[in-house]
């Protein structure tokens, strides 16, 4: 398995506060990689000096070979990237967006085709006002894809979203992967990273506590002598409503 | 450049789908020319003259009455005194009881002295009114004078109004427009999703200058051509002209757009910041009235305002058919302005 993304000693800091504090890790082309980690332990600031939209105090950050701080340009044409906040123009249509985003790269690109990905061929002609919180992120991520990305970033992509929609996005990231890309995600959800992806970083105060795959650290865990006080139950609530209100996505979402 | 205009396209399409912001560039400085051709000013030029007549003869009122500069109120002694002192009588006449057209009794005028200009105007037409009783009466001989406007373009009040106005929403939807749309840009985070993406962030800014440019462009001609079809605008110039110092105007507004999005971190900040710097010059710069009532100091004061020189440039473009060249100080003023708001836009501005 070759690495697409080698982080060394990144650091960043605020005043006093060091934000991200000597971060190391490597992800492997196509594998999903998660960064968890509570509010404020620093997982955005990682991605954004990544991502080239924040200076790196110290470190480096080798992308595809290519090192950021030295080549921004050449780094922006190779990734993909999902904001926390993510926000479009008002008053184009879905469609307009995704020319638009491809002529900042040069490319011509072909809208059915990336909403087709990521399932928002019939709102194709809508504004992004009028989708709903997963349709939003949904076509975050189409717009994330107009360059045909090496590593699709993603910060928080299923915050908020209600369990029907966060599954639909699981499905369309596992479907990303598959065709090739590699995936660098940040969420608060620990059975999204259990579900998605094949190695972890647990981030606490700017620096890395933990990284492997899921079940090797539940493995540590209970290695350690660590036992669920309760019984594990056959089903939890979010199964419930899951099976209340339909496991698929409702035609709103 | 491919990409710089592709953007400015865009741009442009987003403006016209919105309609708010149509509606308030082009639609409501129509509208405001509308509302102002309803408005007459006949009013103004008037003195208020009250007369109190204690005597039966009414020689002297039937002179004042045709009169049309004045504005007659007839009246008891006490009451039109205490309309004067109280301001809504420039002057007032008092025919004494004892007063006879043939006589030599005096009359007394009393002058509202808060009111110079007026009540001196009113003095010289009550002596011309009792002169020219005198004259009538002893058929004096004397050389007639002929008068004979001459006012061939017959320029009313919308020929002086409507390039102001356009001035004004040149001025508004720069500095308007342009901090709220960016504040809005940055807050929403729409900024930092284009800074991931390679463009050069001077490309998109140049593409957000010349789609707002080629909306003004349309505001200009849609002013002008819509004043000559509806308002009967006298429009003497260039309509080129026009363009040329109506784009140098927007370049020196969308400049202080800019500058105040750069210090601004919410729209709560930008509007009392924008509306400082709009509101003075929408009443001081001379867009609805002429500033020659203007006191000597705010006269010189708003002689250098950036909408001045624009409204002024216009307004002289589009009555006298003046040419760049006859305007070269307006233009100047605008050219100095342009160097100036752009410094401190680069200086200002702020990605997020």
């Amino acid at each position: 398995m070759s690495t697409v993304l080698e982080v060394q000693n990144l650091t960043k800091r605020y005043g006093d506060l060091v934000a991200v504090n000597g971060v190391s890790f490597s992800v492997n082309r196509q594998e999903i990689f998660g960064i968890l980690g509570p509010n404020g332990a620093g997982k955005t600031s990682t991605l954004e000096m990544i991502e080239t939209l924040r200076p790196i105090d110290s470190g480096t950050v080798m992308l595809d070979g290519l090192d950021v701080t030295k080549h921004p340009q050449k780094v922006k044409r190779i990734i993909g990237v999902q904001l926390q906040a993510s926000a479009f123009f008002d008053k184009l249509s879905l469609t307009e967006l995704l020319l638009l985003f491809g002529e900042m790269y040069s490319r011509q690109v072909d809208p059915l085709a990336l909403l087709n990905e990521v399932e928002l061929k019939d709102k194709a002609k809508s504004y992004v006002t009028d989708l709903s919180g997963g349709q939003k992120q949904r076509f975050s991520i189409a717009a994330a894809l107009v360059n045909d990305p090496v590593i699709l970033f993603l910060d928080e992509p299923t915050t908020g979203l209600d369990p029907q929609a966060r599954r639909h996005l699981w499905g369309v990231i596992k479907r990303i992967r598959s065709e090739g890309k590699t995936v660098v995600l940040t969420t608060h959800y620990m059975e999204e990273a259990e579900e998605l992806c094949e190695r972890v970083a647990i981030m606490d105060n700017g620096k890395i506590i933990a990284n492997a795959p899921p079940q090797e650290l539940v493995q540590q865990l209970i290695g350690k002598g660590f036992k669920k006080e309760r019984v594990e139950r056959l089903a939890s609530l979010e199964d419930v409503f899951l099976d209340l209100t339909g496991h698929s996505l409702r035609a709103d979402q | 450049m491919r990409l710089i205009l592709k953007m400015t396209a865009v741009s442009v399409k987003m403006f016209m789908r919105q309609k708010e912001a149509v509606l308030w560039s082009i639609l409501l400085p129509l509208f405001m020319v509308f509302l102002f051709s309803f408005v007459s000013f006949d009013g103004l030029g008037t003195i208020s003259l009250g007369i109190v007549n204690h005597s039966s003869d009414t020689t002297l009122v039937g002179f004042l009455q045709p009169i049309k500069t004045l504005k007659i109120f007839e009246g008891e002694e006490e009451q039109e005194l205490t309309r004067l002192r109280e301001g809504d009588r420039a002057l007032v006449l008092i025919i004494p009881a004892s007063f006879q057209s043939a006589g030599t009794d005096s009359l007394t005028l009393y002058l509202n002295a808060e009111r110079p200009q007026e009540t001196q105007a009113g003095r010289v037409i009550v002596q011309r009114a009792v002169d020219e009783m005198v004259f009538r009466r002893h058929s004096v001989p004397r050389p007639t004078l002929r008068t004979e406007s001459i006012n061939s373009r017959n320029l009313s009040y919308i020929d002086f109004l409507l390039p102001g106005i356009l001035a004004m929403s040149i001025m508004n939807s720069g500095i308007f427009g342009v901090a709220f749309g960016f504040v809005i840009l940055k807050k929403r985070g729409i900024l930092r999703r284009l800074l991931v993406t390679p463009i050069n962030p001077r490309d998109f800014i140049i593409s957000q200058v010349i789609s707002r440019l080629m909306v003004l462009m349309l505001q200009v001609v849609i002013m002008v051509v819509a004043g000559m079809m509806l308002f009967e605008l006298h429009f003497a110039g260039s309509l080129l002209d026009m363009l040329i110092v109506g784009v140098l105007g927007g370049i020196v507004f969308l400049a202080i757009g800019f500058t105040l999005s750069g210090v601004s971190k919410s729209e709560d900040q930008v509007a009392p910041l924008a509306n400082v710097i709009t509101l003075p010059m929408m009443f001081l710069s001379g867009i609805f009235f002429s500033r020659s009532n203007l006191p000597g100091i705010a006269h010189t004061i708003t002689d250098f305002f950036p909408l001045t020189y624009l409204a002024d440039g216009l307004r002289t473009i589009a009555i006298e058919g003046a040419t760049l060249g006859d305007i070269w100080q307006q233009v100047l003023g605008l050219a100095v302005w342009a160097v100036v708001t752009i410094a401190l836009a680069v200086k200002a501005f702020r990605w997020e």
